[in-house]
């Protein structure tokens, strides 16, 4: 098989799962109890009996559960995502406006959280039994088992309160807007505290990973055979052993991207970052179903990409599944 | 199905499992693990010794052991009501309570010791739901492969793209934010990881001699499943239980911290997300609720990694 | 060179950083008017345009962005904004209202009379408060600077909806494109003649607002921009304000956070600028409902529910107890009604009374409690107080939390509660905000923040009609205190307290907005006088 045809059906895959996605969240959420009007008609602050037919009919509340289903289907083939009862505008924008934001800090905290926990386990694993061995084993058990928001509460309680050095809401200063690089830098201050309480989770567990992996394949025969052709160890560790010890660690990363999005959700209300996790709180709290379904519908496509894209990688990586598994 | 989706997505497992997993899942591209057909000479024991020789597996038993007995016993020792005001809100720390108060005045301390029952069955009970999908639907999965395997793989397949925890919101939005709600929730969201580690066992086994052997014998499939196949496949799914345990603890606090915990009942997540807007003026109202989750969850998933350790000789020497 | 220490990535390019923004700040240094103010705030508005949204998130953008006919002082006094002049009919059947000159909108565009009547019709129309407007029959413009405004029948309560917040005049040549008011493109970009225009909303961080060149009151507005920031997280919003990042920060409601920010060096805290918005705190009964159809029942919960701890301890002495349905601070607040004074003994012996025994766990009767979710410190507190403190008299409180609004306001308008918590402002007059809790023919049900505890009381029904078109105001508070006394003694609902909202701003600012509508009216008058060194 090869690599396009197998996008192609994992792309036909991913397109039925989307529809699936869509058809329950519709249907889930008009089982609740709850009618968005009361939300609407709350929010502009209360609403006699008219107004409140009035937007039933606009928002096409008043069709059966089955016609509004499959008219929500039809405008969303179209790219039409509706529009939001409580924002009050098309959900598409909304969800232009907040997701770079979310992106943005989800691959800041995985891109240190793989590098500084494949370091660290690279290291660990040099020596399984040494000290350095058992602290990063201890600090990856910890990092795993502190719940994010507490982490982010008392990260803020420390940088915002008793020791004041870092910024703790929003993505920038909007006071002085900055340009270029010094915008680089200003956004790159701000997001100090997000992402490293997020990557702390996931350094907890890459590093293990890479600690595992890496104790597995400088045992393994080639890089003994290395080792006897008298490659220095670094270029050993580092050029042979390193490539494969990433694999799992590349395996993993795609996988938690639903865990990941989930935990940028709770690091961004802590830090008010300006993405999709206030959002997604505001859409559950508001009962805002338009923006609600887009927001699960956009996450289940960016885990799914995230999963092809790693499937992807791996093959690169690692030749031997090229043959196709299936 | 690829490999890569093979693999776990609960975290701990994964790091432990993640190459079992590989090999179950693509046999004949890696080397067989080896594994003892019906364990010679009591494998529970010879498990319960090994668990014993790692001094973390035993510390986490301990812990463990120490935070059920505390929220079994330590209500009747401590008898205050954690829904009673008993002072001024915001007390600090102090002889007359210990840990302080909240902001209603209720205290600290009593909150913990009544609430960890209420984490600690929503933990056990919500891992059990777990545990008790994924079995049955890797099981099923696995054994029969097929259509009933398609479909199956399918299913947990759309489970997996939806982040968990966004689904469990949703879902306690939709049904009311009570302590059965929540804990059928995050049961329902998180059981793929250990559907994917069963059907990856049951694959690699079912196709072993001595299960084609009892087969031959006229062994029926539910035979064959709960008598010869389970068994052989319940060392990883126990990792796997144990480490879920510690996810649903986690979860309960992320969704009371959204403020979509039961009012109604005290738990840590519930003291964390009711106390969460006073953590600058009462750090001990959050903090030490936030201290217990991090003791259980820690508790959990040394345990998680002493039997692993215990029951899978391969990864021993790690 | 001031380095401000907060930052330390900013701060170690220093040069480079304020290299890149030469003017704006340091203009600020000089001290000579202008200026940034940031203010932080969790109140996400729907959208900017206050003629069909109430709410306090968008009645601050609103009020700056659009102009109204008239503005109010701290004392309840009509002041001329928009209308140079205003004159009531002796009748009471019409309003003249004589424009400003040179009023323009943002775009250029003339403040006609027309735009008046135009958007007085709108919000008649479509505005959720239905009898703010609802005595207005049509708007006549005889001429480009005049409207009169013809009435069905005399309305005192008129002047206080020619208010910034509740009257914002649109313009007609945008609005008036046929298009749906409520969800006109425009609400989000929109265009008034206010002192300040809209320049830019980013979705869940901020807005901004600027300075409006040609606004026609000379030299004002005196600063040069706006920015609001969307904070969600309160310890950050707090934190952000504590440090002079945020330089005033409007709406605050919890204690803890009232008592910090007035510990702070650098902040002045004020409760000044609410009256006009008058929210109350209270818990509502179903007065239809069994065991609370009996108002002995009713008063034995008052009676029980100690408002004196909720205010001095559960709200750390910064709330104003409410004894009734006119917020304390409008000249129409009578203070002289029954207080339900803590008595845990009268308390039992009106359950006692109304067959309400105790059983043998000594408990009566077991009853509901919601809450508006999302509000803790004012609604959840206090629910779970009282769970704690009705148990004293036998009563079993369950407190039903709803997971989001429209749960709550579904159980509430249906019916489906014994008593819920709430948060109702009486928005300046009680034609346009108190009426609508008592008036029987308000009972809808489905419609939240109607007549929800189905309350009917003929002679309140009676007293509340003849005060709507009272003219004589010594009069119409007389009939508003006969009112307040009568509604005390039914209890349908227990007032518990004012919500004890706080402004807190940066000390070097001046021209403070105090006056009863606070923030939600222009803030032309605001100035830096000592600017910040940030």
């Amino acid at each position: 098989m090869t690599l396009l045809t197998h996008l192609f059906g994992r792309l036909a895959n991913a397109a039925m799962l989307l529809l699936a996605v869509l058809v329950l969240n519709f249907c889930l959420i008009h089982a609740a109890p709850g009618d968005p009007v009361q939300v609407i008609a709350g929010e502009m602050g209360g609403a006699s009996a008219e107004v409140i037919a009035a937007l039933r009919a606009k928002y096409g509340l008043d069709h059966s559960v089955l016609e509004q289903l499959f008219t929500y289907l039809h405008n969303v083939l179209l790219g039409d995502f509706g529009y939001s009862y409580y924002f009050n505008q098309p959900v598409l924008g909304l969800i232009a406006q907040r997701l770079p934001a979310t992106l943005y800090l989800a691959f800041a905290s995985v891109m240190v959280a793989v590098v500084v926990g494949t370091l660290l386990g690279v290291v660990s694993a040099r020596r399984p039994n040494g000290l350095l061995s058992h602290a990063v084993t201890v600090l990856s058990l910890a990092g795993y088992a502190a719940p994010i928001f507490w982490t982010g509460l008392l990260l803020l309680l420390l940088f915002g309160s008793v020791w004041p050095i870092l910024p703790v809401s929003g993505m920038a200063d909007v006071v002085h807007p900055r340009t270029g690089l010094a915008y680089g830098l200003d956004v790159l201050e701000h997001l100090i505290l997000p992402a490293a309480t997020l990557a702390l989770v996931f350094v907890a567990q890459y590093s293990r990973l890479a600690r595992v992996n890496m104790i597995d394949v400088l045992s393994s025969d080639y890089v003994r055979t290395a080792r006897a052709k008298g490659l220095p160890e670094s270029v050993v560790i580092f050029k042979h052993a390193l490539r494969n010890a990433l694999i799992p660690i590349v395996t993993v990363m795609g996988l938690q991207f639903g865990n990941l999005f989930a935990g940028a959700v709770l690091v961004e209300t802590v830090y008010s970052w300006p993405g999709m996790g206030r959002l997604v709180f505001d859409s559950i709290l508001r009962r805002d179903y338009p923006t609600l379904m887009a927001v699960l519908f956009f996450s289940a496509v960016i885990v799914i990409a995230a999963n092809i894209a790693t499937d992807l990688v791996y093959r690169l990586i690692d030749p031997r599944i090229r043959g196709g598994s299936r | 199905m690829s490999t890569v989706e093979q693999t776990l997505i609960v975290p701990r497992t994964e790091a432990s499992n993640v190459k079992t997993a590989a090999n179950a899942a693509a046999p004949g591209t890696t080397t067989m693990r080896v594994q003892p057909v019906a364990r010679a000479l009591s494998p529970a024991r010879a498990a319960l010794r090994q668990f014993l020789r790692s001094p973390s597996g035993v510390a986490g038993a301990i812990l463990l052991l120490a935070l059920i007995l505390a929220t079994i016993f330590g209500p009747m020792l401590y008898p205050i009501d954690p829904l009673e005001i008993v002072g001024l809100p915001f007390s600090p720390p102090d002889a007359d309570a210990l840990l302080g108060t909240d902001y209603l005045g209720r205290d600290v301390l009593a909150g913990l010791i009544h609430g960890g029952r209420a984490t600690m069955t929503v933990g056990a009970v919500a891992a059990l739901i777990t545990i008790v999908i994924g079995v049955s639907v890797g099981a099923l999965s696995g054994f029969f492969g097929g259509w009933i395997d398609s479909l199956l793989v399918k299913i947990s397949e759309f489970f997996q793209v939806l982040p968990p925890l966004l689904f469990a919101m949703v879902l306690v939005t939709l049904f009311g934010p009570r302590l059965t709600t929540i804990t059928i929730a995050i049961g329902a969201v998180s059981w793929t990881s250990a559907a994917r580690l069963t059907r990856a066992e049951f694959m690699r086994l079912r196709d072993l001699d001595f299960i084609k052997a009892s087969r031959a014998a006229g062994a029926g499939n539910w035979h064959l499943i709960m008598r010869v196949v389970l068994p052989n496949a319940l060392p990883p799914i126990i990792v796997s239980a144990t480490l879920a345990i510690g996810v649903a603890i986690l979860f309960e606090g992320g969704l009371s911290f959204l403020g979509l915990g039961d009012p109604n009942t005290m738990s840590w997540g519930l003291m964390i997300g009711q106390n969460r807007n006073y953590v600058l003026d009462a750090w001990w109202a959050v903090t030490f609720p936030g201290a217990a989750i991090f003791l259980a969850v820690l508790a959990v998933s040394l345990v998680g990694d002493g039997i692993n350790d215990a029951v899978n000789p391969r990864l021993r020497r790690r | 060179m001031m380095l401000s220490k907060r930052s330390f990535l900013t701060g170690a390019l220093g040069g480079m950083a304020l290299a890149g923004l030469p003017s704006e700040t340091w203009a600020q240094s000089a001290g000579s008017g202008g200026g940034t103010l940031v203010i932080g705030s969790s109140q996400v508005p729907r959208h900017f345009n206050g003629a069909v949204q109430s709410g306090i998130a968008t009645a601050l953008p609103s009020s700056q962005i659009f102009a109204s006919p008239l503005r109010f002082d701290e004392s309840w006094n009509p002041q001329p904004y928009l209308a140079k002049s205003w004159e009531i009919a002796a009748d009471g059947l019409s309003v003249t209202l004589k424009l400003v000159d040179d009023a323009v909108f943002h775009d250029g565009k003339p403040v006609t009379s027309d735009d008046v009547a135009f958007s007085v019709m709108a919000i008649k129309e479509n505005h959720p408060f239905k009898t703010m407007l609802a005595a207005v029959d049509k708007v006549e413009t005889p001429d480009p600077k005049i409207a009169v405004i013809k009435l069905a029948h005399p309305h005192p309560a008129l002047l206080l909806a020619m208010s910034p917040a509740l009257m914002p005049i649109l313009p007609k040549h945008i609005y008036g494109d046929g298009q749906d008011i409520k969800t006109h493109p425009a609400n989000l970009k929109p265009i008034g003649s206010g002192p300040y225009k809209f320049t830019e909303y980013k979705q869940g961080d901020y807005y901004t607002l600027e300075k409006f060149d040609k606004f026609f009151i000379p030299g004002r507005p005196k600063l040069d921009k706006i920015v609001v920031r969307l904070i969600s997280d309160p310890n950050a919003l707090l934190v952000s304000t504590e440090r002079g990042e945020i330089h005033a920060a409007p709406f605050i409601a919890g204690v803890r956070d009232i008592e910090r920010l007035e510990k702070s060096q650098n902040l002045v805290v004020t409760d000044k600028g609410f009256t006009g918005i008058g929210a109350l705190n209270w818990l509502a009964f179903n007065t239809r409902k069994k065991p609370l159809d009996d108002v002995r029942v009713r008063q034995a919960i008052a009676y029980a529910a100690n408002r004196d701890f909720i205010v001095k301890k559960l709200m750390g002495g910064k709330a104003k107890p409410a004894t009734g349905p006119i917020a304390p601070g409008s000249p129409l607040d009578e203070a002289n009604v029954e207080q339900y004074k803590f008595d845990l003994e009268k308390a039992r012996k009106l359950l006692d009374e109304a067959g309400l025994k105790p059983g043998a766990d000594g408990m009566r009767v077991t009853l509901t409690i919601d809450y508006i979710p999302g509000a803790d410190e004012q609604q959840r507190n206090v629910a779970e107080y009282l769970r704690s403190a009705l148990k004293r008299v036998g009563l079993n409180l369950e407190v039903r939390a709803a997971p989001d609004f429209p749960t709550w306001a579904q159980r509430v308008s249906n019916y489906d509660f014994d008593m819920t918590m709430d948060n109702v402002y009486n928005w300046g007059d009680p034609v346009i905000g108190v009426d609508r809790t008592y008036l029987s023919s308000n009972i809808r049900k489905g419609i939240i923040w109607s007549n929800t505890q189905q309350y009917s009381n003929p002679k309140v029904d009676d007293i509340l009609a003849k005060a709507a078109v009272e003219t004589a105001p010594d009069k119409r508070k007389a009939l508003y205190s006969e009112f307040q006394k009568i509604v005390v003694e039914d209890v349908p609902i227990y007032f518990i307290n004012a919500t004890p909202y706080y402004n807190a701003f940066a000390k070097g600012l001046g021209g403070l907005p105090t006056t009863i509508w606070g923030v939600a009216s222009p803030l032309d008058e605001l100035y830096w006088a000592t600017p910040p060194k940030i």
